[in-house]
């Protein structure tokens, strides 16, 4: 068994692992990240600037996988490597539960191809208890963060405008692009109902940051950038961290559990190196899991010792407790204003340059919920692929007329999604499925899964509110944005992919598995750098808040090693 | 046999007009090496596609007849127009046939579409599908759409079966045609879609994105446009 001995091994090269690497390298301490998937080579992986008709299947994929739900997840166009389905690494659900869990196998993870939303947590999320009664406080308030948000957001590089919203601070912005003719409409609906659409807040540069050129607006964020105009882990965390000549990216090695030696501190990690099919050590004298939250539990629950039976660190018996998802919901229709729209290049920066920030954040004493949502849209002359005009062809038949129409509606529909914060509960958690094993011989996670009444009332909210919108606007509802996932009225647990709080931090070790500052209560050289930590979910995409927290642990963990402490 | 050449000189002109943008546009900001690899890249697998392209189509799956008869109903569900060419020329015929000789199940539907299709034209007509007049063609196929409209109420993207588990989308009166909606559905899918990401369908709907910009900016007119046809004022 091969011995190499690290400072710091990192487990997952995401969001979380990305920024960790780079912050620790930076400070020439020697990093070991490893990956469950192969490195990424942007120039042969992206699709940038490829059209559908480059490739005989246009983009529907061999066989037409796209037509018969088998095709990649979010489509070939995309950066996505992984998906809901791995083969050979099986998850499994309670009876009763249903729960989709994405994962990405390469260097960068999801932020490859995520949707680049960057919200900073509000002073109100960090203490709902505080405020509400409901769910459990953050060890630390917005004020612990902030720094840590303007580090990241100048680092990583957001758009946006200052708006004074409590519920959405503000933060170190780049001049967001114009709004769309579809955005400015569903923004005067708005002002008429009282839902302020503002810049949308995403990882995009529009103008050059560290070597990075600004933004060329082809709108292809998800397909992956070739220019890293937008953040990923990859290019903007690991690759120049790579460079330091400090950080070792060790591939295909897929972790089965954290060491832990005579004292009950973490020694490295046990990994099967895929190519081998072989099992190997890695030593480190700090270990950090940002594996994401889902993969995190399932390593330290399957870290069985004689000081941790129940998985390293877990003498609270939380870990994979309180697992969240967002509450996802939303809404198709189509606005025959924008009928015969002279036409012109929608694409922008590859989603939308508007969004409603949650407007109610004062008001829920009126409401029958007691947290927020955000609203996200889509629309505009996108690029066609598999089924883009079958309502349209259908409502026309064929021939001349559906041509016509065809032409005629091209970009009037419109999408509105919302974003909203779910509370956890006790009946929504992981742990490890006593009879099964991946293809690599690790137990797998088994999900259980329930939303309350919080979440559901939420949603029908959201679901009224988009109605009054698209009306307002002049539009006709088609029906439910995503019907193969929302179709029960709410997205299905972890279809929105911000699963979050399987370790949540905290100041009592008897209620919390890690620190405030991320670092294990019971075993003080180990770390979690990813969503596991999360206390609450608030209605913010999740990737910036991991940035900032593992930003803010990577230097508390410089300090700690530097001092002998760790 | 000669339905991917205007395909083709049209796709290889968009494709070095678009790479010749995108090279202006990231020279413009001092971009480094990476770019002219994968324009060079993309260069390569253009002269490859030329290449294969430009000879004759020689057909994966169908027999004859079957891609006559693709052939013919690609010109006549997506019709040549002011706007552009037929779904024939879009490439349609080509895309059906590459995916069914992939795909067990597409085969299954349009073989034996195919076949459906002849003996409900022979029944009516005397003679296969391709032999018909046009008249008696779009008559086959308005008959197929009625079908359909009687099926699901028209105004949905849905797979006509699924649709019939939906009570509100209840059968209205059915019809000896709904034998073939699954393979005119189908049919209709793929013309489509093949039309549409053809560089011709591209050209027809107008679609500008897919390529580089300095700066971002809306035509003030179509923000004109669209609020004049609202009832809302830009806010």
């Amino acid at each position: 068994m091969a011995e190499t001995e690290f400072d710091v091994v990192v487990v997952g090269a995401g969001a979380g692992g990305g920024t960790m690497a780079r912050v620790l390298s930076e400070k020439g301490i020697k990093v070991a990240l490893l990956e469950a998937g192969p490195m990424l080579d942007p120039q042969k992986d992206y699709k940038t600037n490829k059209w559908p008709h480059d490739y005989g299947h246009r983009s529907a994929e061999d066989g037409g996988k796209a037509y018969f739900g088998t095709g990649q997840a979010y489509g070939f166009m995309t950066a996505v490597s992984g998906g809901w389905q791995l083969e050979g690494e099986p998850y499994t659900s309670a009876p009763g539960t249903e729960f989709a869990w994405f994962r990405s196998r390469v260097v960068g993870g999801r932020t490859n191809h995520y949707g680049r939303m960057s919200f900073r947590f509000s002073d109100l999320d960090f203490k709902p208890y505080s405020r509400d009664g409901i769910g459990w406080d953050w060890p630390i308030s917005y004020d612990d963060i902030a720094p840590w948000y303007d580090r990241a957001e100048e680092y990583i590089g957001v758009t946006g405008t200052v708006e004074g919203i409590r519920s959405a601070p503000d933060g170190k912005f780049h001049e967001p692009p114009a709004p769309k003719v579809h955005e400015r409409l569903v923004r005067a609906a708005g002002k008429k109902l009282g839902v302020p659409f503002i810049a949308n807040r995403r990882a995009i540069i529009t103008r050059a940051l560290n070597d990075r050129p600004a933004c060329h607006y082809c709108g292809q964020c998800g397909r992956g950038c070739l220019t890293a105009s937008n953040y990923s882990a990859s290019q903007v965390d690991i690759f120049p961290a790579m460079e330091t000549g400090n950080l070792s990216v060790i591939t295909d090695a897929m972790v089965r559990e954290v060491e832990v030696d005579e004292q009950g501190l973490a020694s490295g990690v046990v990994y099967i190196d895929k190519e081998a099919r072989a099992e190997k050590l890695l030593r480190g004298r700090a270990v950090v899991l940002a594996a994401s939250a889902c993969e995190t539990a399932r390593l330290m629950l399957n870290s069985k010792s004689k000081h941790f039976p129940d998985g390293i660190a877990n003498g609270s018996g939380l870990v994979g407790r309180y697992l969240m998802d967002t509450v996802g919901f939303s809404l198709r229709g189509t606005l025959p204003a924008l009928e015969n729209l002279p036409r012109y290049d929608t694409d922008g920066f590859g989603g939308a340059h508007l969004y409603a920030p949650w407007w109610l954040w004062d008001g829920h004493d009126r409401l029958d919920f007691p947290r927020g949502y955000h609203i996200e849209m889509g629309g505009g002359f996108r690029m066609p692929g598999p089924n883009s005009f079958g309502r349209t062809a259908r409502a026309a038949g064929y021939g001349a007329e559906m041509k016509r129409r065809i032409r005629q509606e091209y970009g009037c529909g419109i999408g509105l999604s919302g974003r909203g914060e779910m509370i956890p509960n006790n009946q929504s958690y992981m742990d490890i499925d006593p009879d099964t094993v991946d293809r690599w011989g690790i137990p797998v996670p088994r999900f259980h899964f329930s939303f309350s009444d919080y979440e559901w009332k939420q949603a029908r909210h959201m679901e009224r509110t988009f109605r009054d919108l698209i009306e307002a606007a002049g539009g006709k509802v088609l029906g439910i944005g995503n019907v193969a996932r929302e179709a029960q009225g709410i997205a299905v647990p972890g279809s929105i992919i911000h699963e979050v709080g399987t370790a949540r931090m905290g100041d009592n070790p008897g209620s919390s598995v890690l620190n405030r500052y991320c670092q294990a209560h019971e075993v003080n050289n180990l770390f979690v750098a990813d969503g596991a930590s999360f206390v609450s979910n608030p209605d913010k995409n999740p990737t910036l808040t991991i940035n900032a927290l593992s930003w803010r642990t990577a230097e508390y963990l410089a300090e700690e090693l530097r001092k002998g402490n760790v | 046999m000669s339905s991917t050449q205007g395909f083709v000189s049209l796709d290889a002109l968009s494709r070095r007009d678009a790479l010749r943008r995108i090279g202006l546009a990231l020279t413009a900001t001092g971009l480094g090496q990476g770019i002219d690899a994968a324009d060079a890249a993309q260069v390569h697998q253009q002269v490859d596609e030329e290449r294969t392209l430009q000879g004759q189509y020689k057909i994966k799956y169908f027999n004859e007849h079957e891609f006559r008869t693709l052939e013919r109903l690609s010109e006549l569900i997506v019709p040549a127009d002011e706007g552009g060419p037929s779904g024939r020329e879009g490439g349609a015929p080509e895309f059906i046939d590459l995916l069914s000789s992939q795909n067990e199940e597409l085969a299954h539907i349009f073989s034996g579409g195919i076949l459906w299709l002849d003996n409900a034209s022979a029944e009516r007509h005397g003679t296969r599908f391709v032999e018909c007049s046009e008249e008696a063609q779009t008559g086959l196929l308005d008959s197929l759409v009625d079908a359909e409209r009687n099926e699901t109420g028209g105004e949905t993207s849905w797979d006509t079966r699924e649709y019939r588990r939906f009570s509100v989308f209840g059968v209205k009166s059915p019809s000896d045609m709904r034998q073939g909606l699954e393979f005119f559905g189908w049919s209709r899918r793929l013309i489509v879609d093949a039309y549409y990401t053809s560089p011709a369908g591209i050209k027809d709907l107008g679609f500008l994105g897919n390529s580089s910009h300095t700066e971002y900016t809306v035509p003030q007119e179509a923000i004109d446009y669209a609020f004049r046809r609202s009832p809302l004022r830009d806010a």
